[in-house]
């Protein structure tokens, strides 16, 4: 009796195993208009497509917005939850289906949706993008470098677009984003706020313990605060990939500009009013005596495609107003 | 008693000077001057706010987590009668940190105190385990085996909620090494009244725990409580702990260093021995110790750079310094040690044998069919068929091709780990001993995670190599600082322990200081990830296997004859030395390339060497084979099980070994404790 039960179980499991998920043919490839494509992406590969591709599979948050912003929804984006969480600037549709972590993105949820092109950015995995790259074509894009983060976007933008064969589409996101920010600097010079110092920053509270993050020069926001005429206040140390500092409050100490500008980005506790509030060198800060406080809506992904830095803009151009 | 008095003053003038020194840094460029000025009454506005709101919280937070841990480090240490207790060697640290992780991780915000709690309720829970399961803390470095095992587990399901949540934990990387970051004194003040009363009481119980020291028997003749004694000090010792680590996360090694200290000052300061003065005493050198590391950092690199690097790591690797320190000084106990569980020299019957290499043959092959059937996509039988005779379409051939390196990787890192477990068991005598305890998987960490930071298009071969250079490097450094005119096998473990905690600290080191951004991926790679692997990767281990392992068996008799002591195999003319030399270079060498295949994995060298001996008895004629292909199924499972379970995203195989090999451990720990006694 001990042994006949497992038997049989395997027994079961051996019968229901057998068979198969596929018929053994040929998959047919996907019919679509255009011809074949070569995309040169940021790893300076020279990649084919038989045709622009209409199946994107997207590895981060930033090439999924920009897919979706050039009209082709990708068919799978990795922890989709959290874009939706992080990234409102585009939606994704309901139909997008998750294939896994970022950190480690599920090869088999991958293939099974059966894509014509694999979207992701350098350096989240460096074997991945060979292993996929035996039964998907895979484009890299540089996803940020703080040395140049706007001819980076562009150029990651112009990657992607031509993949998906929508070069058009991406020249015209480009110039919708370079006209919003163009009208945003005409706005802050017309104010006759040209030149304000300014904060990016987020952080964490955990008890007693905050961390402060500043966006450093370099970093995609600073980036477009700049273009718009502002100046980041923040000079102290900062990584070479995404422009990102690290400081406690005392640290922010460095910012004496009366006129500097504070905009903030918190998900769940307000690190900055909540738990920096009753904190003397907070209130000391310039920023703060002034009232020039300003959070960012969550779902502001600073790190996003040209929708996600329109929406910051808005929103820096919004807060100035204020 | 003059003596006590000044020693005492001594210490206090120290951390005068250095609480004094430790106002001065700062991020602000409030300075010296600044400083002198505002305590002189003439400081400007400025300077009194960042003496109010930065580093006074500061200071005073690091005044009261080096009073609680210093005197909670003492209290265990008496209650076990170990000076290796801590709360970090009582997996307390553990405990506590995964509770507050978990309640961050869940999205559960709650205030302060009640966050307080559950580090108090993890912390407890975690004591009474280990204590429960050392036998209540018998001398000898069993008690760091087991607490060290069940922290060890206990960071693993840490790990995982750190890494499921990413987002939502991002900056408890840091906190987790513990943070002196605060910018209020909240959190300092509320925890407080917490540690003066048990402060106060343990001082009180001074008296009970001196009698305490003269063992059980001797304590209940003298009318003492035992038991109650021990259950109370226990409880105020976690809650002291409990409030450190709610208020700036597990602060590494602060416990096991400062009253290790203390104690070694009796010689000149016969006053300290006694509790009512040990602990208070304990807490200012803790105090010490706090300051001390914080000091340093900020020194060192600058107030600015030193943001990003949490002080428990400063900490942890001073204490690894005092523990290693610690064993080398220890003369070796004269206790008889114990072999490995098992039946050693009994061999089961033939029929027995029989059924048990036709199960395990049926294993070996079912395992890895399955691990190749299940996964984000179902593949069946058919499929598998059609894949052999090349007629599966395009994607199924992919799925099947990219699972078939990770199915590999899993049964060759788990044999050699086993194999290595079998290896380390025999010579060190310890049934506790594992791969990592010898140093080698925090320096295949470090070395991996060291490229990575330097190169980070680093190739999977330069990974690899690096892994293995830091891997025998740990080991070299474990075996020369354990080698005192021989080898001591409890030295050798404690020693790797310490090795392993200094190891894990600077990682964090590493990580916090190079891409503080990027943690998933340096976690993922620290818990064991058969994620991406190439067949070429598997290459070095099965190499080493295929080599070692015939090697290893050879030497079966060896094997047998170090399980028993040492002295038999000195008479029966075996070199004892030299032998243990070659087995602990081979089982390292094992070790060294699972790591650097998949990553860290812990326990399956630890579990698969006792369930082998279960199995066929003690034999390593046996046992080996029995162990290699227990190790090879158990880390294919739990890979099969890691990307199945919560797919599509996946859990790291080593983590679902710790989390599955734990309870396994558990009933290892118990029965060898049933044995003891």
């Amino acid at each position: 009796m001990r042994l006949l039960t497992p038997a049989l179980v395997t027994a079961a499991v051996l019968l229901s195993a057998c068979g198969t998920t596929e018929t053994p043919a040929e998959s047919t490839p996907t019919a679509s208009a255009g011809g074949p494509v070569t995309v040169t992406d940021a790893r300076g590969k020279a990649v084919e497509l038989e045709a622009p591709a209409v199946k994107v599979v997207a590895l981060e948050w930033a090439e999924a917005e920009v897919a979706a912003s050039l009209g082709v929804m990708p068919v799978g984006v990795a922890d989709v939850a959290g874009y939706k969480t992080w990234n409102a600037s585009v939606p994704l549709a309901d139909t997008v289906k998750d294939v896994g972590t970022r950190n480690e993105p599920s090869v088999d949820a991958i293939v099974a949706l059966d894509p014509d092109v694999v979207v992701m950015p350098e350096g989240r995995d460096a074997t991945l993008a060979g292993q996929l790259e035996k039964y998907v074509p895979v484009v890299v894009t540089k996803g940020s470098d703080a040395a140049r983060n706007f001819d980076r976007l562009a150029d990651d933008l112009k990657i992607v677009a031509k993949a998906v064969g929508k070069e058009a589409e991406g020249d015209k996101l480009l110039a919708d984003m370079n006209i919003a920010l163009d009208q945003g600097k005409a706005s802050v010079e017309e104010r006759g706020l040209a030149g304000t110092p300014f904060l990016m920053a987020d952080g964490w509270l955990k008890g007693s313990t905050v961390n402060i993050r500043p966006f450093g020069k370099g970093s995609l926001v600073s980036d477009v605060a700049e273009r718009m005429g502002l100046v980041n206040a923040w000079t102290g140390e900062v990584d070479a990939q995404w422009g990102l500092g690290q400081t406690d409050v005392e640290g922010l100490t460095a910012l004496t500009d009366p006129k500097t500008v504070l905009f903030y980005s918190a998900s769940e506790d307000d690190v900055f009013t909540t738990g920096l509030a009753d904190n003397p060198v907070w209130q000391r800060l310039p920023f703060v005596t002034s009232g020039e406080v300003h959070k960012l809506e969550p779902g502001t992904w600073t790190f996003g495609g040209p929708k996600s830095v329109e929406r910051v803009a808005d929103q820096l151009l919004s807060a100035l107003a204020g | 008693m003059f003596r006590t008095a000044a020693a005492t003053a001594g210490i206090v003038a120290a951390i005068a000077v250095l609480s004094a020194v430790h106002l001065t840094q700062g991020t602000s460029s409030t300075g010296v001057l600044d400083v002198l000025a505002a305590v002189l009454g003439d400081g400007d506005a400025q300077t009194l706010a960042v003496l109010e709101g930065s580093r006074v919280p500061r200071l005073l937070t690091a005044l009261l987590l080096g009073v609680a841990l210093g005197v909670a480090g003492a209290g265990m240490q008496s209650v076990a009668r170990n000076p290796l207790a801590s709360p970090d060697t009582l997996a307390v640290n553990a405990g506590a940190h995964l509770a507050v992780v978990a309640t961050a991780a869940f999205g559960l915000s709650l205030p302060v105190l009640s966050s307080g709690a559950a580090a108090f309720v993890g912390g407890l829970a975690a004591a009474v385990v280990v204590l429960g399961l050392s036998g209540g803390g018998s001398a000898g470095p069993r008690l760091v085996l087991v607490g060290s095992a069940v922290a060890l587990t206990l960071q693993s399901a840490t790990y995982l909620l750190l890494l499921l949540f990413e987002q939502e934990t991002t900056g408890l990387f840091g906190w987790g090494s513990g943070s002196l970051t605060v910018s209020d004194l909240d959190a300092t003040a509320q925890m407080t009244p917490v540690v003066v009363v048990a402060v106060v009481a343990l001082v009180a119980m001074g008296k009970s725990l001196d009698v305490l020291a003269l063992g059980d028997d001797n304590a209940t003749v003298l009318g003492l409580r035992v038991r109650r004694t021990r259950v109370g000090a226990v409880l105020l010792t976690v809650a002291l702990t409990a409030a450190a680590v709610t208020v700036a996360g597990p602060l590494g090694f602060v416990g096991l260093s400062a009253p290790v200290i203390t104690r070694l000052l009796v010689r000149f300061v016969p006053g300290f021995g006694r509790h009512r003065v040990l602990m208070p005493v304990s807490g200012l050198v803790g105090v010490l110790i706090v300051l001390g590391a914080d000091v340093l950092l900020r020194a060192v690199m600058g107030s600015a750079a030193a943001v990003r690097v949490p002080t428990g790591v400063t900490t942890t690797v001073l204490g690894a310094v005092v523990l290693v320190w610690l064993a080398r000084r220890t003369r070796s106990s004269a206790a008889p040690r114990q072999a490995p569980a098992g039946r050693v020299g009994v061999a089961g019957s033939t029929r027995r044998l029989v059924v048990t290499w036709v199960a395990l043959g049926a294993l070996l092959v079912a395992a890895p069919v399955v691990g190749l059937m299940l996964g984000d996509r179902l593949v069946l039988l058919g499929d598998l068929a059609n894949w052999v005779s090349g007629r599966t379409g395009t994607a199924l051939t992919f799925v099947v091709d990219q699972r078939l390196p990770r199915v590999l990787a899993a049964l060759v890192a788990g044999a050699a780990l086993a194999v290595a477990g079998c290896g380390i068991q025999s010579v060190s005598r310890n049934p506790l001993a594992e791969p990592g305890l010898l140093g080698i998987t925090a320096g295949a960490g470090l070395g991996a995670i060291g490229l990575i930071t330097l190169v980070p298009v680093a190739g999977a071969w330069q990974v690899a190599g690096a892994a293995g250079v830091g891997a025998a490097l740990a080991f070299a450094l474990v075996y020369g600082l354990a080698w005192r005119a021989g080898l001591d096998s409890d030295r050798l473990v404690v020693i790797g322990i310490a090795t392993w905690s200094g190891g894990t600290a600077l990682i964090t080191l590493l990580i916090t200081t190079s891409d503080p951004w990027n943690t998933a991926k340096a976690l993922t790679w620290m818990s064991g990830s058969t994620y991406g692997r190439t067949l070429e990767q598997v290459v070095p281990t099965l190499l080493a296997l295929a080599l070692l392992l015939p090697l290893l068996w050879s030497r079966h008799r060896e094997l047998d004859l170090h399980t028993l002591d040492d002295d038999t195999p000195r008479v029966l003319g075996l070199p004892v030395e030299r032998s243990r030399l070659v087995v602990l270079v081979a089982s390292g060498v094992l070790a060294a390339t699972a790591v650097s295949a998949i990553g860290v994995v812990g326990f399956v060298g630890l579990v698969a060497p006792h369930l082998a001996r279960s199995l066929v008895g003690g034999r390593h004629a046996r046992v080996l084979p029995v162990a290699a292909v227990l190790g090879a199924v158990l880390v294919s499972v739990a890979d099969t099980v890691g990307r199945t379970v919560i797919s599509p995203a996946q859990i790291p195989a080593g983590l679902v070994i710790s989390l599955i090999g734990t309870p396994y451990f558990v009933l290892v720990l118990w029965r060898t404790r049933e044995m003891r006694t």
